[in-house]
């Protein structure tokens, strides 16, 4: 026997009768769906991220402390080819006549922006896009030229220069969403010649990149390996902690949608794999009577595999890619910046991962069938053969662990989504055998066609654990993208209300406090809150002067050693803070005591029962670290790294800072000018940008989601269907015995209603698990509970699809005379 | 056309044509026959002569190309398939050379089915006693393959005149079973058509069953040689 002749026969043989051409159809529709999210979910992603380059102004930072970057850090992106620019930032007050204003001054050379639009108003208030400033002009936020008094077109003074107010900054590339001051961008030769840069000033230098991803990633190498003391690289994906969420967020929408259209594709394929395993069985043994040697049938069922495979997953692959290029040309307008290429690795992966799943599903079953006698199959006594350990069995858990692992990109979120589909595995399992022991019970009092239906289940026990559980599987996965992932979005959109804090207003005095909340009520301002702010320096950690180089990060725990802590006190916990350790003080305490933010735990290697000495001016306080918390830093409310008991803390030297909602167009100008001290930062455009973004990475994702919702339907009508045709045989049969529709109906009905709802039940219980899990952990949200009524109507839906997809492989057998299906055989 | 109330089944200018890969292939030409209530025929010719095709088209299993079948005075060619089954179901036993039994179901599940469809509450005590006529009472509980081919064959019949048909058909019915077996169910099948005068139309290669019927009808190349018209 010559085993690819043999195989190409085989092959060309049994597509006509149809029974290979349903697994390529599976595999053909599995690799276009897999195919299809993928490249879609990746060229979103890269979408988002290069908007997430357009904050942090390019596509990597180096930023040191203190002291400039050598110049090798600006000629190396030069040699491989990067654009760059150099930005200096610091503190300084900006003064015009008599007016002053503390400012975070950022001066940049020529090439600003690197990524992102530059956009300001001139003096007419109209918007343009503006070029970085040239020596001798600044641009300022809004508050800088209100609390100055000065309107674009004037002038105002950095460290003793006249400089031109070329514009009102509406919005800049590489700013930090919440500072503490308002900016003002000027040009970084100014700066210099100004001596504001000199030894001992405490400015932070960057230098930013932009090119193509390869340039970058050899740029980001290179950097590592030359960091000086106390500079660290910066890439887009930590570029700014409250948007740094929304991306993550977004991007795990986007695996999680891919994940689920390739694990739905993956079960589709795996039961027409079963299938063709099976069926392949009489051949096999066949084959074996007629003195095949075992080597010979292996070779040959590979490579009729192959030769099925091949094609299938090519023509998935150009199916999957064309329908993408569809979607994508609909999904363009949601996404910022231009369009990304497309990615080729996805398609390449969902054509290894159909193969992959074929042979992992098909072979292990059939080469099993080496070591049995062939009569034995033909006496279809299988069931009573010696059942061993066989490690082939492994195969398809590790194309299933491994499609997971790679397919998602993080371990996290494949470990929740294997977890919860390992969980829905088990309770499948039981549940369904509860069920057929029931029905072995009590099944003998069911009647006529309906009983006949049922006991198909228990007769065929394996195949219905299989088929229970491969459909509680992909109706998890149904849920997980209908119903579970829209409403995480909509959560997600939920955390920034219309009322959020739009204002933050810092230097309130204690003895003012009465005469701006009076201010702020004739605003109309809601969502009031004021918290006290000391400005100290943290002296000592345990009675220890702490030293940088004691701690990992050296150099931001060198930044909070050298430089002002700011502390706050309260009586009750803050909002969107969280306690993950210890007690929040409340108001009585016998000794001072403080509550950290989880990462300053983490950065000084905290403990509770620490303690932290901190100097105010002359007062000093040793406070006791009682608590850490958690701090949602999306929240854009004013918050705090440390907390002191309020009873402790009151009397230190403090300001107040408040945040509030005015309504949008509400003027603040007669309050900035009657309490001249204030400083007012105004976020409503950072808030109208957050949203912005919130809105289209969601919006980008529902379509992820959808499609992948689309894809996954397809393929498991396409598995339903693939049972419902198993069933041809015993429908002839009944109608032979003269059944009518109505209780053929009731027979398949019966059958696939049990399955349908047990699986529907299981998966809506899975996906509400899965997705609390989900919240959790991957996406940060912990409040997140899932929607029950849409879960439940999902889980109604999905049995009664099951059953219509029964139904619809019954009616065409039904309406055929029944001898033509006899004569087939079973 | 008169109506002749002895005659339950008959055929008419019955012929059946098939397009295969080479072609059309007539598998049956021009039959014609009349059987007479509690009649015994035996449908007998070579293999590939055409009796399976024959018998499933006079049970109402399949549609004939050209001609008409009457069963019980109903012509079965004015029907739809679900018309068709209701007949059978009321008419008509079937067994089949490979028995068909349901895996899904034990023996005496198999055979309460008819009865079952016709939505009757005595089901299982018909059943267990039909399977004891055929010497079954041991095996009511076990599952198709865990019985013998000859026990298969006899809950086949079981289940084929469970229901009390005015026609049984059999094709083949001893074919796969060995002499003593076969004649076993011979006498099985005889014994119902004198008690219960339901007419009996086999397909047989066996001779001695064959002579054991009141007539017998020979097919040659799909075309009815011997017996009556
Ligand atoms: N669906 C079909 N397509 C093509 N040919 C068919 C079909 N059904 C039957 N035939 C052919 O019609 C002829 C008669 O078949 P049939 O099964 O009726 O023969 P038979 O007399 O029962 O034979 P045997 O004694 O071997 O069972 C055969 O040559 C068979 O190959
Ligand atoms: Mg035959």
């Amino acid at each position: 026997m010559k085993p690819l002749v043999f195989a190409a026969r085989s092959l060309r043989r049994e597509f006509r009768h149809g029974e290979l051409a349903t697994l390529a159809a599976a595999l053909v529709l599995a690799v276009a769906a897999l195919a299809a999210v993928g490249t879609l979910a990746n060229r979103v992603e890269r979408a988002i991220l290069a908007s997430a380059s357009e904050l942090l102004g390019g596509d990597l930072g180096v930023s040191a402390r203190r002291s400039a970057l050598p110049d090798a850090f600006t000629t190396q992106a030069a040699d491989i080819g990067l654009r760059s620019s150099r930005i200096v930032e610091f503190s300084s007050v900006v003064f015009a006549g008599e007016a002053s204003q503390f400012s975070e001054v950022r001066a940049v050379d020529a090439s600003f922006p690197l990524r992102g639009r530059f956009a300001a108003l001139d003096a007419q208030g109209r918007e343009f896009t503006a070029q970085a400033p040239p020596p001798g002009q600044v641009f300022a936020d809004r508050a800088v030229l209100v609390a100055l008094g000065r309107k674009v077109g004037e002038a105002l003074q950095i460290g003793g220069r006249d400089l031109a107010i070329a514009g009102e900054i509406v919005s800049a590339p590489g700013g930090a969403v919440f500072q503490f001051a308002p900016t003002v961008l000027m040009n970084l030769d100014d700066a210099q010649a100004s001596g504001l840069l000199g030894i001992g000033s405490r400015a932070s230098h960057r230098v930013l990149v932009a090119g193509s991803e390869a340039q970058v990633n050899r740029y980001a190498e290179w950097a590592r390996a030359n960091l000086p003391p106390a500079a660290r690289v910066s890439t887009v994906e930590d570029a700014q902690q409250n948007l740094r969420t929304s991306f993550e967020r977004g991007e795990s929408f986007l695996r999680l949608a891919a994940l689920l259209a390739a694990l739905l594709s993956g079960i589709a394929v795996a039961l027409a794999a079963q299938r063709f395993a099976r069926r392949k069985t009489e051949d096999v043994a066949l084959l074996r009577c007629l003195g095949a040697s075992r080597r010979e049938i292996v070779l040959a069922l590979v490579l009729e595999l192959a030769l099925l495979a091949v094609p299938a997953c090519l023509v998935g692959m150009a199916l999957g890619l064309g329908m993408q290029e569809a979607a994508f040309a609909f999904a363009r307008d949601m996404l910022p910046g231009e369009a990304p290429s497309m990615p080729w690795g996805p398609a390449a992966s969902a054509f290894a991962i159909g193969l992959a799943v074929l042979f992992g599903f098909a072979l292990p079953p059939l080469l099993r069938l080496r070591d049995v006698e062939p009569m034995r199959v033909f006496r279809q006594d299988m069931e009573g053969r010696t059942r061993r350990f066989d490690v082939l069995y492994l195969l398809p858990f590790v194309v299933g662990a491994v499609l997971i692992l790679v397919e998602s990109g993080s371990a996290r979120l494949a470990g929740v989504l294997g977890g919860g589909l390992i969980g829905v595995a088990l309770a499948t399992l039981l549940v369904t055998l509860l069920l057929l022991r029931v029905l072995r019970a009590g099944g003998k009092t069911l009647r006529g066609a309906l009983r006949f239906g049922l006991a198909n289940l228990v007769r065929r026990r394996a195949l219905t654990l299989v088929q229970v559980g491969a459909l509680a599987l992909s109706l998890t996965a149904l849920d997980l993208l209908a119903v579970i992932g829209p409403s995480l979005l909509d959560r997600w959109r939920a955390d920034l209300p219309d009322d959020t804090p739009n204002y933050f207003v810092l230097n309130v005095q204690p003895e003012q406090r009465d005469d701006f909340e009076k201010r702020l009520t004739d605003l109309h301002a809601t969502r009031v809150s004021m918290l006290p702010l000391a400005a100290g320096k943290l002296v000592a950690i345990n009675g220890q002067t702490p030293r940088a180089s004691d701690y990992a990060d050296e150099q931001r725990a060198g930044n909070w050693i050298e430089g002002e802590v700011r502390v706050s006190w309260s009586e009750a916990l803050p909002e969107s803070n969280r306690v993950i350790l210890g007690q929040w003080h409340g108001a009585e305490n016998a000794t001072p005591q403080l509550s950290v933010d989880k990462s300053w735990a983490e950065m000084f290697a905290l403990k509770l029962g620490d303690t932290m000495t901190l100097r105010f001016g002359d007062a000093e306080i040793t406070a006791t670290v009682a608590s850490v918390r958690e701090i949602d830093w999306d929240s854009f409310r004013v918050n705090f790294f440390m907390m002191l008991d309020p009873q402790h803390a009151k009397e230190l030297p403090h300001s107040l800072i408040a945040s509030f909602h005015v309504p949008a167009g509400t003027s603040l100008s007669a309050l900035s000018r009657e309490m001249t001290n204030l400083s007012l930062i105004d976020i409503q455009s950072i808030l109208d940008r957050v949203r912005d973004i919130i809105e289209r990475v969601s919006s980008a994702a529902t379509w992820v989601l959808g499609f992948s919702l689309a894809a996954g339907l397809l393929v498991l009508l396409a598995a339903l269907a693939a049972t419902a045709d198993e069933r041809r045989f015993e429908i002839a049969l009944l109608r032979t015995l003269g059944a009518n529709r109505r209780q053929l109906t009731t027979a398949v009905l019966g059958e696939f209603a049990a399955l349908g709802l047990l699986a529907g039940l299981v998966a809506a219980l899975g996906a509400a698990g899965t997705g609390i899990a989900l919240a959790r952990t991957v996406f940060r949200l912990p409040d997140y509970l899932p929607p029950v009524g849409p879960l439940a109507v999902v889980a109604i839906l999905s049995a009664i699809v099951v059953m219509l997809a029964g139904l619809a492989g019954t009616r065409r057998i039904a309406r055929t005379p029944p001898m033509l299906v006899l004569r087939r055989g079973t | 056309m008169t109506i002749d109330s002895r005659i339950v089944l008959s055929a008419d200018k019955l012929s059946k044509a098939v397009d295969g890969p080479d072609g059309r292939l007539v598998i049956l030409e021009d039959v014609g026959l009349t059987v007479e209530r509690g009649a015994s025929v035996a449908i007998v010719g070579a293999s590939g002569s055409g009796k399976t095709t024959l018998l499933g088209l006079l049970a109402g299993l399949d549609r004939p190309s050209g001609g008409s079948v009457s069963l019980a005075g109903q012509r079965l060619d004015t029907l739809d398939e679900e018309a068709r089954a209701r007949l059978r179901r009321r008419l008509v036993g079937f067994v089949f050379q490979s028995f068909h039994l349901l895996p899904a179901l034990n023996a005496e599940e198999n055979v309460m089915l008819p009865l079952e469809l016709e939505g009757r509450d005595d089901a299982r005590e018909r059943a267990a006693a039909v399977l004891a006529d055929v010497g079954l009472h041991k095996r009511l509980h076990h599952y198709p393959h865990q019985l013998s081919g000859g026990e298969q064959q006899r809950v086949a019949l079981a289940r084929a005149f469970v229901h009390e048909p005015e026609v049984l058909f059999a094709d083949e019915p001893t074919g796969n079973l060995d002499q003593r077996t076969g004649a076993a169910i011979t006498d099985l099948l005889f014994a119902l058509n004198r008690e219960r005068s339901t007419t009996l139309v086999l397909v047989t290669h066996d001779l001695t069953l064959a002579a054991r019927c009141a007539r017998t009808i020979r097919l040659r190349d799909g075309r009815v040689v011997e017996g009556d018209a």
